[in-house]
């Protein structure tokens, strides 16, 4: 279970998600939320960073660099390999914060060294959209989302 | 974590800086899932890529502490990748990877079976043994046919409990954890007597999409059914989900009855399977609109000695139509022994080749020296994962699959 809590400063909204820690470090970054269950081989292109398949909600756009949010991994045991060659072209998300952790994606983020939380409520896919700002404390298992002009 | 004394030593680095990162890793994996010790891991199944990390992580290890066999490799380095029509230039430098990660590997005491099939080259699993094997199919065989207990752990997973001995003591680990919560009843007016592989493969992709991450349990089956249709039932299981775990209700060694599949629990999801759940099975993996058939392939997970056995006898004295490509896929031990029956003689010479050390269902297409758009495949798991990579696949029985490869067209 996460608690929620919320500040205003200066117009920003900044709101603290916790979860727990499945690999530390930390990273600030912009979101990309998907609301699909996610796997570094057949939905990912090491090459390019981005999201391949048809009828995949962020299809076409690049997870690179930013701050990968969604419910679960899901497929191939190779996954983790997968996300290795993307790194080796800086093509891997800074961060990624799940609802649940799931024994093939935390591989990934612990192979690769990509600070990871999970444990949220399934409404942290709502309450994140892509493009907010945010940082992940991958020791604390802590995300902090801030919300601008509200 | 709760650690042993020798599995401090390890991390503080006195088993060398390879197996020091191996246990941090475990370490960590075991966290995430909330695991307070890590056990001894009693067979375990690895890659031998990619080559930096391999290398890394086996920095001052002499021999790894497991029993651990090496999963199938790149196509373009089986000594088949000319055959397959591949491109000489790629070959070539797969070729040269893969020999070096191999060489490195067996110094360490893998033994290179090459095989998503660890199971037909003596990497044995036992009732309630513990193993650590990537490769979603083989994890789910050892766990629902074979009794042992290991998870959906990832190639680095494996590779570090080789190392060390050790995988993180969690999830399917624990008794409590293997109960299933999805309870899918074959119902009456299916016809299960006459049910060939590619139908268990069908029923098994529907039910894959439907469990998920959560573990299965299978009723109404036949008892004493081969092995073959079982692989055939469980491998698509986890390419449209992510089962890990299946009750075949008496078949399975811990799920007599449907009481101790469910642990004496209620499901949390029935599935009543008939005839046109079967339907949409077959449906969702037969994508091909035309009657075209390029390459009609066996083998996704490798191919048992009685599988190939069957097609040799389909094709004796046969040859396949000339425009179509004839491709079996085996581990390199099982092929030993296909040559000693005279199996392989009797598909080379219908026009078939039997391939070993690689795995079909990720074949580079793209290295082709000519592109194929059409493939015919009895698995389930191979279709699925060609059909998204662009190839529209004829799915059926192995008797529809040689018929293809012998008139050169699909026929229903």
């Amino acid at each position: 279970m996460h608690r929620c809590s919320a500040e205003r400063a200066l117009g920003t909204v900044t709101m603290i998600v916790r979860g727990h820690k499945v690999n530390g470090g930390r990273a600030e970054g912009q979101a990309i939320v998907s609301k699909m269950p996610f796997s570094f081989l057949g939905d990912f292109d090491p090459g390019t960073g981005t999201v391949l398949p048809e009828g995949h909600d962020l299809k076409g756009q690049s997870i690179s660099g930013k701050i990968f949010v969604f419910p679960v991994g899901k497929g191939s045991t190779v996954g983790p390999n997968i996300a290795y060659a993307a790194k080796q072209r800086g093509n891997t998300p800074k961060a990624m914060v799940c609802v649940e952790a799931e024994p093939v994606m935390v591989m990934v983020a612990i192979m690769n060294d990509i600070p990871m939380v999970a444990g949220l409520d399934e409404e942290v896919l709502d309450i994140i959209q892509s493009g907010d700002d945010m940082t992940v404390d991958g020791d604390a298992g802590t995300v902090e989302v801030f919300k601008r002009g509200h | 974590m709760n650690l042993s004394d020798e599995q401090k030593r390890m991390l503080d680095g006195e088993y060398g800086k390879g197996a020091q990162k191996a246990l941090t890793m475990l370490i960590k994996y075991g966290e995430a899932f909330g695991a307070e010790r890590l056990v001894k891991v009693d067979t375990c199944h690895a890659g031998s890529s990619p080559l930096p990390f391999v290398k890394e992580m086996l920095e001052g290890v002499g021999q790894v502490r497991t029993l651990t066999t090496l999963h199938a490799g790149s196509a373009g380095a089986s000594h088949y990748g000319q055959a397959l029509g591949l491109r000489e230039s790629y070959c070539r430098q797969e070729t040269a990877v893969q020999e070096e990660a191999i060489r490195l590997c067996v110094n360490k005491g893998f033994i290179p079976t090459m095989s998503c099939a660890p199971y037909l080259a003596g990497n044995v699993v036992r009732p309630g043994s513990t193993f650590s094997w990537p490769g979603s199919s083989g994890a789910l065989i050892s766990n629902s046919l074979f009794g042992g207990r290991g998870n959906r752990d990832a190639f680095p997973a494996s590779l570090a409990s080789s190392i060390t001995g050790f995988t993180p003591d969690m999830l399917l680990l624990r008794k409590e954890n293997r109960m299933a919560q999805v309870l899918v009843h074959a119902n009456s007016d299916l016809n299960l007597l006459d049910f060939n592989e590619a139908d268990y493969g069908a029923m098994g992709y529907y039910i894959g999409a439907i469990g998920g991450m959560k573990n299965v349990a299978v009723a109404g089956l036949p008892k004493g059914l081969p092995f073959e249709k079982l692989k055939a039932l469980l491998s698509p299981m986890p390419v449209s989900g992510a089962t890990t775990l299946c009750h075949i209700v008496g078949t399975t060694p811990e799920a007599p009855t449907v009481d101790e599949a469910l642990g004496n629990r209620r499901p949390q999801v029935v599935v009543e399977f008939g005839n046109r759940e079967l339907r949409q099975g077959w449906e969702s993996l037969h994508t091909a609109k035309t009657a075209d058939v390029e390459v009609v392939f066996f083998g996704c997970p490798h191919l048992t000695i009685s599988e190939i056995g069957l097609i040799a006898s389909r094709l004796e004295g046969k040859r396949k139509a000339d425009h179509v490509r004839l491709w079996l896929s085996t581990a390199g031990t099982v092929r030993t022994l296909a040559e000693r029956m005279g199996y392989v003689d009797t598909i080379e010479a219908a026009g078939g080749i039997v391939v070993t050390d690689t795995c079909i269902m990720g074949f580079p297409y793209d290295r082709l020296n000519d592109a194929v758009k059409t493939a015919a495949t009895n698995s389930a798991r191979a279709a699925s994962y060609q059909a998204r990579r662009g190839i529209a696949i004829q799915y059926g029985s192995f008797e529809q699959c040689i018929g293809a490869a012998l008139s050169g067209r699909w026929g229903r």
